[in-house]
């Protein structure tokens, strides 16, 4: 230990690892100390102390339990759809091609599009009156949709907005690794007499793997957050039919200053996140053992 | 050719599916009232700039630009200075040591922002900070650090080893070694980690949301402005959301090989 204690390059990072540690600690009692108390903004230096209340509190609330599977629901639905359309559009634009370049630019478009805007574009094409997307049923004979006001429909409108963002982000990502990967196994396959689907199916598929896992981990840690689009297209409505965890934490701390419950909210969406996460880990990556 | 034709259709459909979102947006910013909510859409008009002109009649929206401006160079300068020496001291560390301490970077960016941002806003509020520029610059340099460390550990690893031996053995000090041989090499990744960093912070909206007050507001917490008031200005909310997004595309395709890398950094390498 003597010669790595010496060794200089550690000053470099030691510091602000220190700092970093420092600072998650401190807001990690901070936020345990003030989710254990009745903290309101309204009435800030009078808390007292109330134990677990507000975490059992969160159980016995039906809104916050809605929200909770409306979360669940989201990012299911995002994840999945985001990974099979990404992975359609891969395998369909896997061969060579004049303006290939052109195109994975053009993909860029929409994952460095501020969310806000994305949200705003949505919310303006699916405007019930004078939207493109009503226009466009129009065209084809179909009825009307009131796509953010009905509280059937608004969550899958939301979705539809983040599958535009976030799938061609999987595009990318996926294409980047079908590149990388060697071409000897498929010709090898090929050579022995298999179809083209089994070639895929079997071949190419399996040596994805990782980046689809990757990507698919990805995308749910940012939908499990979603706000954005949430808070510009619908703000949680319409009859509170879009309202996600995250976003009912938002409200409860924003809107009725109630920040210890906020907090507790906070807490129970990190660690459902984090075992969420670990769930999907071990499922992605299964140790070569159990295999 | 068949088969070409029906892939060319394929591509053109998925082109037109990823842009005409953007593509309707900008359109109907230079549109009057009456162009802009016409059934059946109008493809051609005689296209006009008052909708710009309302926006930059805005006080609010010129002050949201330079904020935004302000507040995203700087926090991701600082975060960037901060990163580049802290990668570099880990990218010399063995493995173990340095997996550790990369896990522990990386696991701060899982919590959801709700988490840090409240505890922040309630002493921002006890000490009058909320309506100042430092408290926004100081939250996203805080998001912003451990993003740039790991990114920026992938580019030193580019760099070859031999090298910083090669400067070592000419009697160079460590820092120097980082001055003067590590930061000119690894130019274009910090470059790339900058941008990506701007970029992150410009589009940024819920920690905007919650620790700007009326002076220190960035733009997408202001064009949420233009959705109150009597209904929604569609003609000066498109133009908005027209500026405040063109310069991120610039800055985009600008670092388009970067970005991907940027995303999914440090989960790559597990």
């Amino acid at each position: 230990m003597t010669t790595t204690a010496s060794d200089p390059t550690r000053h470099f990072f030691q510091p602000i690892i220190v700092c970093l540690t420092v600072a998650s600690v401190a807001l990690t009692l901070f936020v345990i100390w003030i989710s254990l108390h009745d903290l309101s903004l309204m009435r800030a230096g009078r808390e007292k102390f109330v134990g677990l209340d507000n975490y059992l509190r969160f159980f016995g609330d039906p809104r916050a339990m809605a929200a909770l599977w409306r979360t669940v629901l989201f990012t299911a639905l995002a994840t999945v759809i985001e990974i099979a359309l990404g992975l359609a559009v891969v395998l369909f634009l896997d061969r060579d091609f004049a303006m290939k370049r052109l195109v994975r630019t053009l993909l860029l478009v929409p994952i460095i599009m501020t969310p806000v805007v994305v949200g705003l574009t949505w919310r303006f094409l699916f405007d019930p009156a004078t939207g493109m997307a009503n226009y466009l049923l129009s065209l084809a004979g179909l009825s009307q949709i009131d796509w953010l006001g009905s509280p059937r429909i608004a969550l899958f409108s939301v979705l539809i907005a983040d599958i535009w963002q976030w799938t061609p982000f999987v595009i990318l990502l996926v294409m980047a690794a079908l590149e990388s990967a060697p071409t000897d196994p498929l010709n090898a396959a090929r050579v022995d007499g298999a179809r083209e689907w089994q070639v895929t199916w079997y071949v190419l598929l399996p040596m994805l793997r990782r980046a689809l896992a990757i990507v698919a981990l990805i995308r749910a840690i940012d939908s499990i957050k979603a706000f954005d689009l949430f808070y510009i297209m619908t703000r949680g409505g319409p009859a509170l039919s879009t309202e996600t965890l995250n976003y009912y934490g938002y409200i409860v701390a924003f809107t009725n200053f109630d920040i210890s419950y906020a907090l507790a909210i906070a807490v129970i969406l990190t660690i459902f996140t984090n075992v969420a996460l670990l769930t999907m880990y071990s499922v992605l990556f299964p140790k070569a053992g159990e295999r | 050719m068949g088969r070409r034709a029906v892939f060319y259709l394929g591509l053109l459909l998925l082109l037109l599916a990823v842009l005409f979102p953007l593509y309707w947006v900008v359109v109907t910013s230079f549109k009057t009232t009456r162009d802009a909510f016409a059934i059946p859409p109008v493809w051609l008009f005689s296209p006009t700039l008052d909708n710009y002109r309302t926006v930059f009649a805005n006080r609010g929206f010129l002050s949201a630009f330079a904020n935004s401006f302000v507040v995203s160079i700087l926090s991701s300068a600082l975060a960037v200075a901060i990163g580049s020496v802290a990668a570099y001291g880990l990218a010399q560390q063995p493995g173990d040591l340095r997996r550790s301490k990369e896990k522990f970077i990386l696991s701060l960016r899982i919590a959801p922002a709700l988490l840090f941002v409240i505890p922040m806003y309630y002493l921002a509020t006890r000490i009058g900070a909320l309506n100042q520029h430092w408290l926004l610059i100081a939250a996203y340099a805080f998001v912003n650090v451990p993003f740039a460390i790991s990114l920026l550990i992938t580019f030193f690893d580019d760099i070859p080893k031999e090298l910083r031996d090669a400067a070592r053995v000419d009697g160079a000090r460590e820092f120097s070694v980082f001055w003067h041989v590590y930061l000119p090499a690894a130019r274009g990744g910090i470059v790339a980690t900058l941008i990506l960093c701007v970029l992150f912070t410009w589009n940024e909206f819920f920690v905007a949301l919650v620790l700007t007050g009326r002076d220190t507001q960035t733009l997408p917490v202001s064009i949420t402005s233009f959705l109150t008031f009597q209904g929604i200005q569609w003609g000066a909310l498109t133009a908005a959301a027209t500026l405040i997004m063109l310069p991120m595309i610039v800055l985009g395709v600008l670092v388009q090989g970067q970005i991907v890398r940027g995303m999914t950094l440090g989960s790559v390498k597990g």
